[in-house]
């Protein structure tokens, strides 16, 4: 073959190593910024009058002297709006019937998108759902139903033969020469005064409950949950992979036994997810009745089975990885091997086992399928530390699940499992780097 | 007699010493074959929830039948279109994963220098490191709305882009090798330019046809079988480039080194010599990559569609399809264990494949492993 | 309304008598996703008036039953009539169940804004479902496969679709998607043109088309008058006649505040 083909062919190779590399930092970057960006929003964004009230009312947050001179500015401005509807409710008692007909139900819709706006109107019998009981928290949301309020959303059937196409058309047509023409061109120049939206650092997002199944308030309840559940595991499965560990390099003879015993700790890394899920279920759950139904107790002990493989891998590289000669040494000086081991050995690969245990720590807290039959509900408040061993609990990776693909509302709340997924990307890489920068840490004190 | 007495306490101490030392080992070995007992009970209680299935509906319907309707009464459980979803997405992120991943641990063992290598390590790690119901949330709220608008449009975009280098240098290659035979150098020249030419328009009008076919193409819905598997591809990703890696690694520096004195450049060295080298332990990767892939729950339950069909035609990734993972997950609500209904115990049966299957996969691989490093050592 | 300020009474010598010392005497829910959002405001309201704990979970009513059963919940949440093999399992466990209509509701078939078709009959809805019909152009509406949106297996909403529509002897045809909720159908009809599921009538939005079903179009209205042909009760089961805090929970749909907050959520009140 041509040498130029040979040295192309050569060169291609080598960009197409580095562009699946690549590839790989693209996928990454792909999934990360959208999910970061989004999970931002949930803490960070332009948080209106009606938020901070609900915050004052909920969670006793916020300066009140404030709160009372923007509740006064902002109704100030929404007076006319009230104003609008009630000359309108009157003039359409007088309309004749026909008339009145038409316009009810576009009334029915403008009345709504108000209602979502800025809350219970006048009139309304006030709402008992929290969701109900206040206007839009989020400027965001509020421009979107501002176009709702001014559009009407209109479909183009002439084509049966097609999908339609959707088109917009200006709500106060349908209202020209009526009491409310003047309602939709005041809302859209008054707005902001009406809503008063400022930046706002909502941390409560991490640390307060949910309201109203997520429609407002935070995720503590999950992180917790998450927390227990990884804590648990963790308080099961390291200790047993450490000793684990400690068998197979120092004790067990290269017979059949030991690769046995190696080949189960394999198998056990390759089992499926979810069918650690049914066991815990059928074990723990049916057959030793660790509890009632689905406890943090159940998840816990199924989660620890499931990351004692890696411990134990991590845990045997790391024993295995402190240098001969101070085994040698503590031996030459006349400790016993047990000694060595605990004196000497141990405490010298203790950074490295500890990698090991944080990335499995991480592990168990992004796992889903076998807490769904052993440990997760959907709703619920959080848990004391003495209902481990009885109740379930909500935890962040099943309440992205729950949120995104079950709630009856995943559309609209779409901030809140952008934000869960954020928290939990966000526990998991950072119990992954700081294991690693621990790892860098390691092998440059072994290098000397 | 000082003597004597220090001889028989170190006699009581060496004997205790000895029980200490033999009841210690003894707890050890105990707590290190837990991990062979937890296997075992995993066996058990799955395969024993999982046989009065086949007790209640024998084996033929299981495997045969793509009938699933396990609400009904009475249900039936044909669960091949199932099992049919599960190999369709995993073969599809094989395909996407493998060659990437051969590629990037060939990059990362033997291209890159160290200190790239260094930044290349965490992106891996980080990638693998991301919880599978992240990827789920990824794969239905991102990436399938995506699909679903811009189908046609990333399909060919996706197909020009890489297709397009690989035919630029089939057609250098092509017109090189078809010419090859020609002894005179500036007729050859000539000759090589037509060819070039001549495969250029070929290849210049496939790309063109196959990206208009793919760009009229119209995905009605964004949760197919072509969404989880390039999701489950990056999820296999890691588990292949790390394994594949240690198996070019271990290939030694004399093999390599051999084949460069030979005059072999070192796309040739590794593709003629590394890769064939470190095959068995290549093979090994991709078993666990596929295994990883077969047996992720979230993604495939959230991003699939769950329709539980063969789909039409047989090799169509836009269309929908359900995994077992995903049938375990979702049809457990149901599953009333109180009556030993063959609805629960379905699902069982479904683990028990999924286990066997991992267990096999993994005793394969750790065959070929250990072959491998037998070779290797020149036994 | 006597029944109200009775358990208003109830609520305060409750809230005197025992106040935070029975806090810890939570009420666990389970079952349908449809009956979730009652539940879930029923337990947030309950928590917020009586200090009770109540955890709501929504596994599917088949999970409801299973776990009222097992004896893992105080309410099973359900969207159909229990099973007979469900009443007899919890019968040899020692479990009688129960059943209290908390509220009616209407299974409504929605389609995306865009398509053109606004009316079906039963006939048709069938056909669609059971695969006789795959584009819309037989139906009357335009050139389009359409993507046909069923529930798991476990859900309430699809049992009663599947008797009150297609036809307990029917199989659905194999194309259709799953989804786990109402909210999962919902939201994947609102994004896919071709689309048509079955939610129950609280979910329905702007975001899909809610059509007619043999010309009645669902509402509250036609719901409650039974003229509107795909409609069911939803159920609160409990095991044994409830008592406690877990009756007054149950009995709050016929309180003002009750059927305000059932109302509220798009449902159908039973009284």
């Amino acid at each position: 073959m041509n040498i130029g083909t040979r040295k192309l062919l050569d060169r291609s190779f080598t960009a197409v190593g580095f562009t699946s590399i690549m590839l790989m930092a693209l996928a990454l970057l792909a999934v990360l910024v959208p999910i970061i960006t989004g999970g931002i929003k949930a803490l960070y964004f332009q948080g209106t009058v009606e938020h901070r009230t609900l915050l004052f009312n909920e969670f006793q947050r916020g300066d009140e002297a404030k709160l009372a001179v923007d509740a006064e500015r902002s109704e100030a401005a929404r007076k006319p709006v009230y104003e609008y509807l009630a000359a309108f409710d009157t003039e359409l008692e007088s309309l004749p019937f026909e008339r009145k007909r038409a316009l009810e139900s576009e009334y029915h819709h403008v009345r709504d998108t108000l209602h979502e706006l800025l809350g219970p109107l006048p009139g309304d019998t006030p709402p008992l759902l929290l969701r109900f009981q206040y206007g839009v928290t989020r400027w965001e949301k509020a421009e979107e139903e501002l176009h709702n309020l001014l559009y009407m959303t209109k479909w183009d059937y002439s084509d049966p033969t097609k999908m339609a196409t959707q088109y917009f058309a200006p709500r106060v047509d349908e209202f020209t020469g009526t009491s409310l023409e003047g309602l939709f061109g005041y809302v859209e120049e008054h707005l902001e005064e009406m809503l008063l939206p400022q930046p706002e650092f909502y941390w409560g997002f991490i640390t307060d409950r949910s309201l109203d199944a997520h429609i407002f308030g935070g995720v503590w309840a999950e992180i917790q949950g998450t927390f227990y559940l990884a804590i648990g595991a963790m308080l099961f499965a390291f200790p047993l992979g450490v000793i684990a560990a400690i068998y197979f390099t120092e004790y067990a003879k290269d017979n059949y036994l030991t690769s046995m015993l190696r080949s189960a700790n394999s198998t056990l890394a390759g089992v499926p997810s979810i069918v650690f899920g049914l066991f815990g279920l059928a074990f723990f759950i049916n057959t030793m009745k660790v509890s009632e139904s689905k406890s943090v107790l159940a998840g816990s002990l199924t989660l620890a089975i499931m990351i004692l493989p890696t411990i134990i891998r991590a845990a045997e590289e790391a024993i295995l990885s402190v240098p001969k000669t101070y085994r040698e040494a503590s031996l030459g000086l006349g400790a016993t091997k047990w000694r060595t081991i605990m004196t000497v050995i141990l405490p010298a690969a203790l950074p490295g086992i500890i990698t090991g245990g944080i990335i499995s720590l991480g592990r168990a807290a992004g796992e889903t399928a076998p807490i769904i039959f052993t440990a997760a509900v959907s709703v619920g408040a959080t848990i004391g530390i003495a209902d481990v061993f009885t109740e379930p609990t909500p935890a962040l990776s099943w309440n992205i699940y729950n949120l995104a693909s079950e709630h009856e509302a995943a559309n609209e709340i779409r901030h809140v499992q952008y934000g869960m997924v954020m928290a939990l990307i966000s526990i998991v890489l950072l119990l992954n780097i700081s294991a690693i920068l621990l790892r860098a840490r390691i092998s440059q004190k072994l290098k000397g | 007699m000082g003597g004597s007495s220090a001889f028989v306490v170190s006699a009581k101490k060496r004997r205790m010493q000895q029980i200490m030392k033999m009841t210690g080992e003894s707890l050890l070995f105990l707590v290190a074959s837990f991990v062979a007992v937890v296997v075992l009970f995993i066996f058990y209680f799955v395969a024993r929830d999982a046989i009065p299935f086949f007790q209640l509906r024998g084996f033929a319907e299981f495997f045969t039948s793509t009938n699933w309707y396990p609400a009904d009464e009475p249900g039936e459980f044909g669960a091949l279109a199932i099992i049919y979803g599960s190999g369709m997405v995993t073969l599809g992120s094989a395909l996407i994963a493998v060659p990437l991943g051969i590629a990037a641990a060939i990059c990362l063992s033997d291209v890159l220098p160290f200190n790239i290598r260094q930044y290349a390590k965490p992106v891996i790690e980080m990638l693998a490191a991301i919880p599978s119901v992240a990827y789920g949330f990824f794969a239905l709220v991102i990436f399938a709305p995506l699909l679903q608008n811009f189908g046609g449009t990333i399909l060919m975009w996706t197909w020009w882009v890489i297709a397009g280098p690989f035919l630029v240098l089939a057609v250098v290659v092509l017109g090189d090798m078809v010419t090859a035979g020609e002894p005179d150098e500036a007729k050859r020249d000539r000759k090589r330019l037509l060819m070039n030419g001549f495969f250029s328009v070929l290849a210049l009008g496939l790309l063109y046809w196959v990206g208009n076919t793919l760009n009229a193409i119209q995905i009605m819905s964004g949760t197919n079988a072509l969404n989880v598997s390039i999701i489950l591809s990056f999820m296999a990703l890691p588990t292949i480039v790390s394994v594949s890696e240690d198996a070019l690694q271990a290939v030694g520096r004399e093999l390599r080194e051999g084949s460069y004195a030979l005059g072999a450049t070192r796309a040739e060295t590794l593709v003629q010599t590394v890769l064939p080298a470190a095959s068995s332990g290549i093979l090994a990767a991709v078993i666990l990559g596929i295994m990883r892939a077969l047996g992720e729950t979230m993604v495939v339950w959230m991003a699939s569609g769950n329709s539980s069909q063969i789909p039409d035609p047989w090799f169509n990734y836009l269309d929908s399809i359900r995994t077992l993972t995903a049938t375990i997950a979702g049809d457990m609500g149901e599953a009333d264990q109180v009556t030993g209904s063959a609805r629960y115990h379905v699902l069982f049966a479904m683990g028990l494949l999924l286990l066997i299957f991992s267990f096999v996969s993994n005793f394969i691989s750790e065959r070929v492993v250990v072959r491998q490093r037998k070779i290797l050592s020149g036994q | 309304m006597k029944m109200f300020r009775k358990l208003l009474l109830a609520a305060a010598i409750f809230g005197f008598t025992a106040g935070p010392a029975h806090a810890g005497d939570a009420i666990v829910m389970d079952g349908s996703t449809t009956v979730g959002p009652i539940a879930k405001s029923f337990a947030a309201y309950f928590t917020k008036n009586y200090g009770v704990q109540v955890t709501v979970s929504e596994s599917g009513s088949g999970n409801g039953a299973k776990s009222l059963i097992n004896g893992a919940c105080d309410i099973a949440n359900m969207s159909r009539g229990m099973k007979d093999a469900e009443v007899a399992a919890a019968k040899s466990k020692g479990v009688d169940p129960v059943s209290h209509v908390v509220a009616l509701d209407g299974i409504a078939v929605v389609l995306h804004p865009s398509n053109f078709v606004s009316a079906l009959t039963v006939d048709q809805i069938r056909d669609i479902y059971t695969g006789k019909v795959t584009n819309w152009n037989k139906v009357g509406g335009p050139s389009a496969k359409i993507v046909v949106i069923q529930r798991e297996s476990n859900s309430g909403t699809q049992d009663s679709f599947r008797s009150l529509v297609v036809g307990k002897k029917n199989p659905i045809t194999k194309r259709a998607e799953t989804q786990a909720s109402n909210g999962a159908v919902k939201s994947r009809v609102a994004s896919t043109p071709a689309a048509i599921g079955f939610i129950g009538l609280g979910f329905v939005d702007n975001s899909v088309k809610a059509i007619s079903v043999n010309g009645v179009k669902p509402s509250i209205d036609t719901v409650k008058d039974g003229s509107y042909p795909v409609a069911r009760p939803l159920f609160m089961v409990t095991n044994g006649q409830p008592t406690g805090n877990v009756k007054k929970l149950i009995e709050l749909n016929r309180t003002a505040d009750g059927k305000q907050m059932i109302s509220e959520l798009g449902y159908v009140n039973k009284y």
